[in-house]
């Protein structure tokens, strides 16, 4: 089958989130959700989308990680915070772009989705993407995903349609600035 | 296996010292697959995982279904028999005191006889419903006819499925929600979908309705609000609350003039065309447009749509059907695809969304009013006979036909009705006209109620019987395709719990009718001797077997013989149920609401579901996860009607009908009619919106109007807010 991914079709969604119910439910989350569905325009419209982790090729997060505590899996999962390694600095919930990781105030640490990865290591689709009852988001294979990308592509092959061939967790032309200790930023005394 | 495109084999996860159980949720009509996990150490039920391979929803689960399983073994399951010790505390859920089975079962009985003895035997009542197993809802029939021997049984379908009932039967001769497999929904071309939320009510039809669009096929949806499903929808037929008539006889107007007319199949297979086109010459769009407040283009657009469609199906639910002439706009809907003949074959027909669990199943055996076992009808004496000599009584013993469910609290009122035994049902929340409803279970003598959870009708209740839940006991259910699934025993009964047909059992023997019922020891044998009941009925299920279903994920009824697999797509030989065979195209004029909007009460009032709660709200309010989500009812309205009453979202309103009056915080939204405002009625107490219904009742179905009446709204300050 090979490399599976998470596939997200945002106009399917419908706001029920289903996706943040099963994620409490896949064994290894302690009975917490790790992602967001957000209102679009609530006093017009009913859209919602959901605000999964992108499990970034090169993650803002573990980048950001002065102990190094956040892991990246062989299938490209950024793992939640080690508990051994964390020191709660939550330089990963700023440092996201995307405002994924959470944090535990009581446990002094940060958790956040993992990709089902007890799950998805297996070739079993994440919780959010089994139970999602819109398919608003899928777990599928490189394929359908060239399937499913090649739609973008207009006849004329100058033009592409709403989505760009290496979407948001490819390289973006938005920067961010890490936070942690920069060059020239010295405390003045 | 039947597969489709959405279908992939994938393995499910086993957590250590846990097994899983293949069974199927407890809420909609859905009937979801789903395996409960369940720890083999103290054979508890701790969790769900997805049950891939379930062909109606592979997989896919809505929020409810997901942690449905938390009902299980929650806190606040009833544990042992209540029986109220102080009736001055009737009305809350205050003054139990928990009692042994004996001593409940001797409460009750030694009552129902002394009021019997004293009043007659239709002094007691049964009010039943469908979020149960077939083997539970042929029992209750049976149980209010032979054990109790009241006229006097009927159930809550009454205020859900009854006008889709009434209206296939007069349409098609036969009350199957759906004429083709929910497999076929998204391979058709167009789906033209009235009055349904699905995305909130029935969420796992969603991958299939967005794949008819992802195909380039067409969504058209009439819906007075823009719900997450009209929001994507090719035409949203943004129809005033209570006009579908006027709409579907628009639409089938333009499908004659515009010559999308199957004439063979017309000539062949239907009657009553003639008298329909002349009746519907006077519905132009414009006149239409004029009662339904909808844009005359689109009516137009929808119908060419609909016509020019190679495959197209037709879908109703509740907000079509709740109304006061629920069953007209059911057969007029239905009509679409009788005159275009989009009916009968694959990826065309017509079909209901049913609302509860096993809204279909338990609708055709017998606990409704004028019902018995396959379908069968108690005013035709052939029927009658037929099932009495199968139960084993003299046909002279069969009482009569009944009063519907809104019907019979008039009855409580004026006395006919002293003792009600209540089961899988909460009318002090989803009856319309609540200060009327919770009048009569006041004014009972004796009430019996049986849940797993103290609902806001068991506060009215004598004595309180705790049940199982959904996941202790085998059984069947009949889903919203027709097809028979088998539901699994995952845990033993909880605490002192028993399910509804052992409790049953026990009085009919302690009210000396134990011949009729001591045969049956487990949910099996129910099942054994519903299948025999129902032989030769519509719905005839004798060659449904557990193994069958098991074997097949599921049995379309009719399954008549051991050999039969059942029938997935009904009139495939172009035979309809009705005695000649042919359907019937109706010709009906259009009436308005019962309670239009007028100076006193301008605003049009209509109700509905969240896509978290679940009916009266009694088992997915208790959800952490559901509560946390939709905590509190809130009124949708309009923007430019909000500022019309100075109103901010979040604000308190008071709402008011001629009926009653609540207190809600709005919520502004522009997808709503700016005449309409709409509450969800998974509340009760001072918060139910059911307060404020009209239970005007359809002629036929006796379905009340929860979907149209008129309102006012004031605004309340601070200070006036209640919080009663």
């Amino acid at each position: 089958m090979g490399k599976q991914v998470l596939y997200i079709e945002m106009d399917n969604c419908i706001g029920c989130r289903s996706c943040l119910a099963a994620c409490t439910q896949c064994g290894g989350h302690d009975n917490r959700n790790r992602n967001y569905v957000m209102d679009v325009d609530p006093f017009h419209t009913r859209q919602t989308i959901p605000l999964m982790c992108l499990h970034c090729v090169n993650p803002a997060c573990a980048r950001s990680c002065p102990a190094q505590a956040i892991q990246i899996a062989d299938n490209g999962a950024v793992l939640s915070a080690l508990v051994e390694k964390c020191i709660g600095c939550q330089n990963c919930t700023i440092a996201c772009p995307y405002g994924i990781p959470k944090f535990d105030q009581e446990q002094n640490l940060m958790y956040k989705c993992d990709l089902c990865y007890d799950r998805t290591k297996d070739g079993i689709p994440p919780m959010c993407a089994s139970v999602c009852p819109t398919n608003t988001l899928q777990w599928i294979d490189e394929a359908e995903l060239a399937r499913k990308q090649e739609q973008h592509l207009l006849s004329n092959g100058k033009w592409v349609a709403s989505q760009p061939f290496n979407p948001l967790e490819g390289e973006t032309n938005v920067r961010i600035s890490l936070p942690g200790i920069l060059q020239g930023r010295e405390k003045l005394f | 296996m039947q597969t489709d495109k959405f279908f992939k084999e994938i393995q499910n996860v086993v957590h250590p010292h846990e097994k899983l159980v293949s069974t199927h949720c407890c809420y909609c009509g859905m009937q979801c697959g789903m395996k409960l996990r369940v720890d083999t150490n103290t054979n508890t039920i701790v969790g769900v995982e997805p049950r891939y391979d379930f062909p109606v929803n592979l997989g896919k689960m809505c929020p409810k279904g997901v942690t449905a399983y938390q009902q299980v073994n929650h806190p606040d399951r009833i544990k042992r028999p209540l029986v109220r010790k102080n009736p001055a505390l009737k009305g809350t859920p205050d003054g139990f005191e928990e009692v042994s089975w004996e001593e409940a079962l001797s409460l009750i009985t030694d009552r129902f006889r002394d009021m019997q003895g004293k009043y007659g035997k239709d002094t007691l009542s049964v009010f039943s419903g469908v979020s149960m197993t077939n083997e539970k809802c042929y029992l209750t029939g049976k149980f209010a006819r032979v054990a109790l021997q009241t006229r006097y049984v009927d159930y809550n379908g009454r205020f859900c499925m009854s006008s889709a009932a009434a209206g296939l039967n007069r349409s098609l001769g036969i009350d199957r929600g759906s004429t083709v497999p929910w497999t076929d929904l998204h391979q058709t071309d167009c789906l033209f979908i009235a009055g349904s939320n699905a995305a909130e009510c029935h969420p796992t039809s969603m991958f299939r309705i967005w794949e008819v669009q992802n195909r380039g096929g067409y969504l058209i949806v009439a819906d007075p609000r823009e719900t997450p499903l009209a929001r994507r929808a090719d035409i949203h037929l943004d129809l005033r609350p209570g006009t579908d008539l006027a709409l579907a006889n628009g639409i089938v107007h333009l499908l004659i003039k515009n010559g999308y007319v199957d004439e063979e199949f017309v000539r062949n297979h239907t009657n009553g065309f003639a008298e329909t086109k002349e009746l519907l010459e006077a519905y132009t769009p414009e006149y239409v447009s004029g009662i339904t407040g909808i844009a005359t283009e689109k009516i137009i657009r929808a119908a060419e749509i609909y016509g020019k469609a190679p495959e197209a199906i037709v879908m109703f639910c509740r907000g079509a059907e709740q109304q006061s002439k629920g069953t007209d706009n059911v057969s007029a809907y239905t009509n679409m695809a009788l005159v275009t003949g989009k009916i009968g074959r694959p990826k065309s027909g017509v079909a209901t969304f049913t609302g509860q669990g096993n809204g279909q199943g338990g609708r055709e055996h017998g606990q409704k009013a004028d019902q018995l076992p396959g379908y069968r009808k108690m005013d035709n004496p052939e029927h009658v006979k037929e099932v009495a000599c199968a139960w084993g009584i003299p046909v002279e013993e069969m009482p009569q036909k009944g009063v519907s469910a809104y019907e019979m609290f008039g009855l409580m009122l004026d006395k006919t009705i002293r003792g009600l035994y209540l089961l899988c049902s909460n009318p002090a929340v989803s009856a319309p006209n609540q200060n009327h409803v919770r009048a009569a279970l006041q004014s009972l003598d004796f009430m019996v109620c049986c849940d797993f959870y103290l609902s806001e009708s068991a506060e009215y209740a004598d004595v309180v019987l705790p049940v199982t839940t959904w996941a202790e006991d085998d059984g069947t259910t009949t889903n919203l395709e027709g097809r028979i699934i088998r539901h699994v025993k995952a845990q033993e009964w909880y605490a002192e719990s028993k399910p509804d047909w052992w409790i049953q059992i026990e009085i009919a023997k302690r009210m000396g009718r134990g011949q009729y019922f001591e045969h049956l020891k487990d949910p099996r044998d129910i099942f054994d001797e519903l299948r025999r009941v129902s032989k030769g009925g519509v719905a005839d299920y004798s060659g449904v077997t557990y193994e069958k279903i098991e074997k097949n994920n599921g049995v379309f009824w009719p399954c008549v013989s051991e050999e039969d697999q059942g029938m997935p797509h009904l009139f495939l030989d172009k035979k309809f149920y009705h005695p000649d065979g042919k359907a019937k195209i109706c010709a009906l004029p259009y009436r308005p609401p019962a309670e239009e909007p007028d100076e006193d009460y301008p605003l049009r009032l209509t109700t509905g579901r969240v896509v978290y709660h679940y009916l009266s709200g009694n088992q997915t309010r208790r959800i952490p996860f559901l509560h946390a989500m939709y905590p509190d009812p809130l009124l949708e309205i309009h923007p430019e009607t909000a500022e019309r009453y100075g109103l901010q979202n979040g604000e308190t309103v008071l709402l008011k009908t001629r009926r009653g009056e609540a207190p809600y915080k709005v919520k502004v939204i522009a997808a709503i009619r700016p005449d309409t405002v709409f509450v969800p009625y998974h509340w009760g107490k001072h918060e139910s919106i059911n307060l404020l219904t009209n239970p005007a009742l359809d002629p036929y179905s006796k379905m009340p109007e929860f979907k149209a009446c008129a309102a006012q709204l004031i605004k309340l300050g601070r200070e006036e807010r209640r919080h009663g």
